[in-house]
Formats: structure tokens, C-alpha cells, sequence
């Protein structure tokens, strides 16, 4: 049983709702970019990014293989996907990207969505902050045991 | 009579004080995991405490031992299937998970104190004064 367990989940947790915040800005900032990466001499506009989170598990399995128990672990980033849906069609003819009817391709970006995730993301952050303190205060408690 | 037979179960407290916080961490850590079950600590010792009235005896020292017997309390982590509150088939609630997490430091203080009390009487009855 490792001593500071309590720390590393934390902590994992802190770093993915970290890369979740850098992801939502990440897809703020290029709200607007039509020119992204080129494809067949074509520019493709900004694909909004999401964050894949997953239980991270394998020192539970580990634990669980050497017979002592499951051990409760914390999260990690698997994968950042480009969200498939559909780039948004604004007819803008001055534009130098516009296509022969005056059309441009926009980033998927949903402001409102990266809004809610920017939210749940600081929320998450706050409360493992709260948890580490917590475990903190307990293991300092625990130094003071037969003084 | 072992001198530290009032502290023991006080030690063991602490550290199913300890897995339980460790499994509350667990559970907010992964507050936006999808599929996530959440996961709660229980005692097998209060399992005991219901089996104590349990009359039995061994008439053969090779015999299975009965539950009452087996004094080590051990702390069993296990996952909720049962509840659903979100739509990603993760069931963690925060304002559950923060207000386990107040009661568990709570918990633990009043226990270190209880710990400390013990040994402060230990003292006491070995200088006399």
C-alpha cells in the first residue's frame, strides 16, 4: 500500500482537468480559424478537440493480481478526439477562403459547449483541490500521533 | 495483559479512516470519467459485530474456524452498481463525495485525538504523576 495513494489520485485528476482547461482555450482560440492543416492543397478549417477521460486503472489491476484487494486509483487522459460534427457554412464572399458561392467553412466550435466544459473542468479542479487539502490535513494529523 | 490492547482497535480505525479517504480521492478524481462506478468502503468488522451473538465452539482444532474467531477487521472496497445520476453511466455525486470527505477528516481528528488520549494515560500510569 503506498503512503501517498490519496496524493496520486489527486493529483492525477488535477493534471487531466488541467489539460481539459488547455483544450477548451485551445478550441476558443482557433473559433474563428479557417486554416488549420492543408489537405490536398486545400485549407481545412479547426476541428473542435474533446478530451477522452478514463478510470486509470492499471494499479488497481496490479493490487488486485498481487491479492491485496482493489485499490482505488485516479484518472487519466486517453485520447484527444477531433469532434466529428459538421463545419458551420457562413456566407461571407470577401473572405478569402470562400468557396465559388461565397460560402466559408467555420470551425465546429460551439462556444456554449466549451463554455460548459470550461465550467465543469474549474469545477472538477476545485474539488480535487478540496480532496488533497483534506487528505493533507490527515496525514498531517497523523504526525501528530503520541505527541 | 498487552499494555497497548486499548489502542489497537484505535489503529485499526485509522486505517480504514485512510482507505476510505483514499476510495472518497477515487471518486472525485473521476467525477467526469464516463462509465465510472463509484466505489464505497465497508468493514467487515461490523459484519462480525452482527454475527457475535453466534453461539459455537470447535470440537476439533481442524476445524474450519467460525467468523467470530478471525478478530482482524479488514476494510472490503466495493463498487455501486445500483444508483445512476448522470447520463455517461457515471454515478458519482460531488455533494455526496464532499460531505464523506468532511465527515471522514472529522472522523480521523477525533480518532487521533482518542489515540492520543491513551497514550497520555499510558504516560500517567508509568511516571505515577
Amino acid at each position: 500500500m503506498n503512503l501517498f495513494n490519496g496524493f496520486n489520485t489527486s493529483a492525477s485528476a488535477l493534471t487531466a482537468n488541467r489539460l481539459r482547461m488547455d483544450v477548451v482555450s485551445s478550441n476558443i482560440a482557433n473559433a474563428e480559424t479557417t486554416r488549420s492543416e492543408l489537405v490536398d492543397g486545400e485549407w481545412q478549417p479547426y476541428k473542435r478537440k474533446v478530451v477522452e477521460l478514463k478510470e486509470n486503472s492499471f494499479e488497481s489491476k496490479l493490487q488486485a493480481a498481487m491479492g491485496n484487494g482493489e485499490a482505488p486509483t485516479g484518472v487519466k487522459v486517453s485520447n484527444i478526439k477531433e469532434d466529428d460534427a459538421p463545419n458551420k457554412l457562413v456566407y461571407n464572399p470577401a473572405h478569402p477562403d470562400a468557396n465559388e458561392e461565397g460560402y466559408v467553412e467555420m470551425p465546429n466550435v460551439d462556444m456554449v459547449k466549451e463554455m460548459v466544459d470550461m465550467m465543469s473542468a474549474s469545477r472538477s479542479y476545485e474539488a480535487n483541490v478540496t480532496a488533497l487539502n483534506a487528505t493533507k490535513s490527515m496525514y498531517m494529523k497523523a504526525l501528530e500521533l503520541g505527541k | 495483559m498487552n499494555v497497548f490492547q486499548s489502542i489497537r482497535p484505535l489503529e485499526q480505525a485509522l486505517n480504514a479512516s485512510m482507505v476510505q479517504q483514499r476510495t472518497i480521492t477515487s471518486n472525485i478524481s473521476n467525477v467526469d470519467t464516463p462509465n465510472y462506478k463509484r466505489q464505497t468502503v465497508s468493514f467487515q468488522d461490523t459484519l462480525q459485530e452482527a454475527t457475535k451473538n453466534l453461539q459455537s465452539y470447535k470440537s476439533n482444532p481442524k476445524h474450519v474456524p467460525f467468523s467470530n474467531e478471525n478478530n482482524a477487521s479488514k476494510t472490503v472496497v466495493k463498487t455501486d452498481q445500483n444508483t445512476l445520476n448522470q447520463s455517461n453511466g457515471n454515478n458519482v455525486d460531488t455533494d455526496v463525495e464532499m460531505a464523506e470527505l468532511a465527515k471522514n477528516q472529522l472522523w480521523y481528528n477525533a480518532m487521533v485525538e482518542k489515540t492520543n488520549s491513551q497514550f497520555r494515560d499510558l504516560q500517567t500510569a508509568i511516571r505515577g504523576s
